[in-house]
């Protein structure tokens, strides 16, 4: 059946465990593509002849093979398999992932990381606004932490130094404290 | 120097700025903590909070804050003392000290710049005046200069000008002699006594409503700090009761703007009500019967550790119809009929039984179908947790999840408290049970001792400074119930428990006679510092409370004698 070959190429991409990328199928592209050549040239010429003989009857066949062409389209699209990325890892992508992308793909990811950049400063006044701090818009400016580990001095953007020692908990700026909540030093106290 | 306007001199001052939080050991700093923080979190100040135990702690957590931050905040910590001359501070950081310790340092007191007092002035003070005990040092340049002239040159007039100057400078010397005498016999008097002011929780809360940013959390938060205050005995019962109807002007206040007929409050909202409920400890989640065997008044009033007690308790059981079945039941099983009118029959039947004070004005919560809990039912679960003595839970460990109790999304780590409450009080009922049957209660002429051995079960609680003075208050009640002799009944009890088996330590608690009219006074912190002093024992008056010190058990003997012959 058509689109068997795109179908393919997602579940591959789904079959991956999250934040890996399966490594590019230069050949299940290129199937796809034939595919759609071949579909679109088909296309072409019932068009022409239904065009010139007024055959009806060719317009179902028409609107199936072009469906089936922007589903492949849809499913081989780059920004499937590397959007996301983006917002995962930040700006630069780590050694293991970029390995699996062809050069197109990589040049495209440039190209998106320019355009998010450019969108983002102009958002929110002069310093713009990082977007991909959060996923959701933050209720608050200020969080409450609690530290879990003694993990000496800790510099916040006007300079100010804070000593983070085990079971002190600290009123912090949000965007400072995430990095050190991930990797498990401060808990953010729900109260 | 004491702050008259709390929200411009406090909170203006320190809105702005990052603020170092430094909060003792006890349920009234973590309400008070707790209430600061909601303000904090409102204006987004922001602050470190660090939990401190004794005055080491404090110093320590000083010396690593100092170069971050400006000002500091004690919480229930740092009055008692001279502040500034213990933490050495730079000319710039400035105090603000909520602190319930009376009485006040002098030093603290008078000290205009860095030093500022979040306590009412009037707040049973009776600091001695300015002019009492500071004196200016000018005077001291003259005598010294005539003294040098006088002794060089006796010449004939010299010596008549001298002999007026001489007299000028004995007369000097005499009043300067007898001002220091008056200095420190007014500073003796002022210091001798220990004692509690007004809960650091209730200040808290007057400067939330006197911004009105206070919320019902911040209330009931108050609300325990006074609770924890009564329930260890801090504060006189005038004290209470009149503390009690302050808050009760705010609770009417806060119910008042909510309920009205068309908009009727969900049944999760938070209701605060005024509660003239019995003192049995947390007996509405606990069973009848433990609660009335484990609560201290009942257990004294039936002397519970005979077995006359034991068949009294039955009498009263039956007197007011209560079968023994439901009163063995967990309370909230308890058949409905018999909980409708529960207090009112106790108080009937505790009265023919010599217990006229069965009943307290309290407050209690209720939130949600499930959660009610009276307010001395969150101290002595927090009071468990925050005094804990699991393994591998360092204080600021247990500090950390008594804070956390206080909330009420944490309702699983309140229950977790209750239980380690109960553990608790049983403990304490068993060992004052043996204490009193074994004798081992001593008079030793002033005062009365008792010393727990190290092989007593559960003695490892009260290694716990907070749970061994509630022992020992509880110990006292039940001898002075149970002697007979009228003069051991007016005497105060100092108790000695291991404290830490390793480093050869024990703790020492004095706790003032027990009487109706008490002041709750307490003599003892001058008077071990003075004991150990003379006998040169390895002591360590680490605890905000003088009253309670650390001391090596070898030491022990030589420190009690002392203690006696210093108190007769």
């Amino acid at each position: 059946m058509f689109c068997e070959k795109a179908i393919e190429l997602i579940r591959e991409l789904q079959r991956m465990s999250d934040g890996q990328l399966p490594a590019f199928n230069e050949d299940g592209l290129r199937q796809v593509l034939q595919e759609m050549e071949a579909l679109y040239e088909q296309n072409q010429s019932d068009v022409n002849e239904a065009k010139s003989e007024g055959r009806a009857e060719l317009i179902p066949s028409i609107k199936l093979r072009h469906c089936c062409l922007l589903r492949n389209q849809r499913c081989i699209r780059p920004s499937l398999r590397i959007r996301a990325l983006r917002w995962e890892y930040g700006s630069v992508l780590p050694p293991n992932i970029r390995f699996h992308m062809c050069a197109e793909e990589l040049q495209w990811f440039g190209q998106y990381k320019k355009s998010l950049a450019s969108f983002m400063r102009s958002l929110g006044g002069e310093e713009g606004l990082d977007i991909t701090q959060d996923m959701k818009p933050p209720k608050s400016l200020y969080i409450e932490v609690r530290c879990l580990k003694d993990h000496g001095e800790f510099e916040i953007d006007d300079g100010t130094v804070i000593l983070l020692k085990k079971n002190s908990q600290h009123f912090l700026p949000r965007w400072k404290c995430e990095q050190l909540i991930r990797q498990g030093v401060l808990e953010h106290v729900v109260s | 120097m004491f702050i008259s306007d709390i929200r411009k001199e406090f909170y203006e001052v320190v809105a702005n700025q990052r603020v170092a939080l430094l909060v003792s050991s006890d349920i009234d700093a973590l309400c008070a903590c707790k209430i600061l923080q909601a303000l904090f979190h409102c204006d987004q100040v922001q602050y470190t909070l660090v939990p401190v135990t004794g005055w080491q702690d404090l110093g320590t957590a000083f010396l690593e804050h100092k170069e971050q931050f400006r000002y500091f905040v004690l919480i229930n910590c740092g009055a008692n003392v001279d502040l500034l001359e213990m933490l050495q501070p730079d000319d710039d950081s400035i105090f603000f000290i909520c602190d319930t310790h009376r009485p006040v340092d002098v030093v603290n007191v008078y000290n205009d710049t860095q030093i500022k007092l979040l306590i009412k002035q009037d707040d049973d003070l009776g600091v001695p005046s300015y002019d009492d005990i500071f004196r200016d040092e000018e005077d001291e340049g003259d005598d010294s200069g005539n003294e040098s002239d006088g002794g060089s040159e006796p010449s004939g007039k010299r010596r008549r000008f001298d002999e007026g100057a001489v007299e000028r400078r004995i007369e000097r010397q005499r009043e300067r002699r007898e001002w220091e005498a008056r200095r420190r016999e007014i500073l003796f008097d002022y210091e001798q006594y220990e004692y509690h002011g007004t809960s650091a929780a209730m200040m808290f809360f007057e400067l939330a409503w006197v911004l009105t940013k206070d919320t019902k959390d911040m209330l009931w938060w108050a609300i325990i700090g006074l609770t924890d205050q009564w329930v260890h005995d801090k504060i006189t019962h005038m004290k209470y009761v009149t503390d009690i109807a302050t808050m009760q002007r705010h609770v009417s206040r806060h119910n008042h703007r909510n309920e009205d007929e068309e908009n009727s409050l969900s049944i999760d909202c938070m209701r605060i009500s005024f509660e003239y409920d019995l003192r049995l400890t947390l007996y509405q989640h606990w069973t009848l019967y433990e609660s009335i065997c484990n609560s201290c008044y009942t257990s004294c009033s039936f002397k519970l550790w005979t077995l006359n007690g034991q068949k009294k308790l039955q009498e009263f059981l039956a007197d007011m119809g209560l079968p023994l079945k439901q009163v063995r039941q967990k309370f909230n099983s308890m058949d409905m009929t018999i909980k409708e009118n529960l207090r009112d029959v106790i108080e009937e039947s505790s009265n023919k039984y010599g217990m006229k004070d069965i009943r307290i004005q309290t407050f209690g919560v209720h939130f949600g179908f499930k959660n009610r809990f009276l307010a001395s039912d969150m101290v002595h679960a927090t009071a468990a947790l925050l005094e804990s003595t699991e393994k591998d839970e360092s204080d600021s460990d247990n500090f950390i999840k008594a804070l956390d109790s206080l909330s009420r999304s944490n309702l699983d780590r309140l229950h977790s408290g209750i239980e380690l409450a109960k553990k608790k009080l049983i403990a304490i009922q068993q060992t004052v049970a043996s204490c009193i049957c074994t004798n081992l209660i001593l008079s030793q002429g002033p005062f009365l001792y008792c010393y727990l051995m190290e092989g007593t079960p559960d003695v490892k609680l009260f290694s716990k400074p907070m749970a061994l003075t509630l022992l020992c208050k509880y110990l006292l009640k039940a001898f002075v119930h149970s002697t007979r002799n009228k003069r051991c009944k007016l005497l105060p009890l100092i108790m000695a428990a291991p404290k830490d088996v390793e480093k050869g330590t024990v703790i020492v608690v004095g706790i003032p006679p027990e009487s109706e009219t008490s002041d709750k006074k307490n003599f003892f912190g001058r008077a071990f510092e003075k004991a150990s002093e003379s006998t040169s024992s390895r002591t360590l008056h680490d605890n905000f409370d003088t009253s309670i010190i650390e001391l090596k058990t070898e030491d022990r003997s030589k420190f009690l004698d002392a203690l006696i012959t210093l108190l007769s």
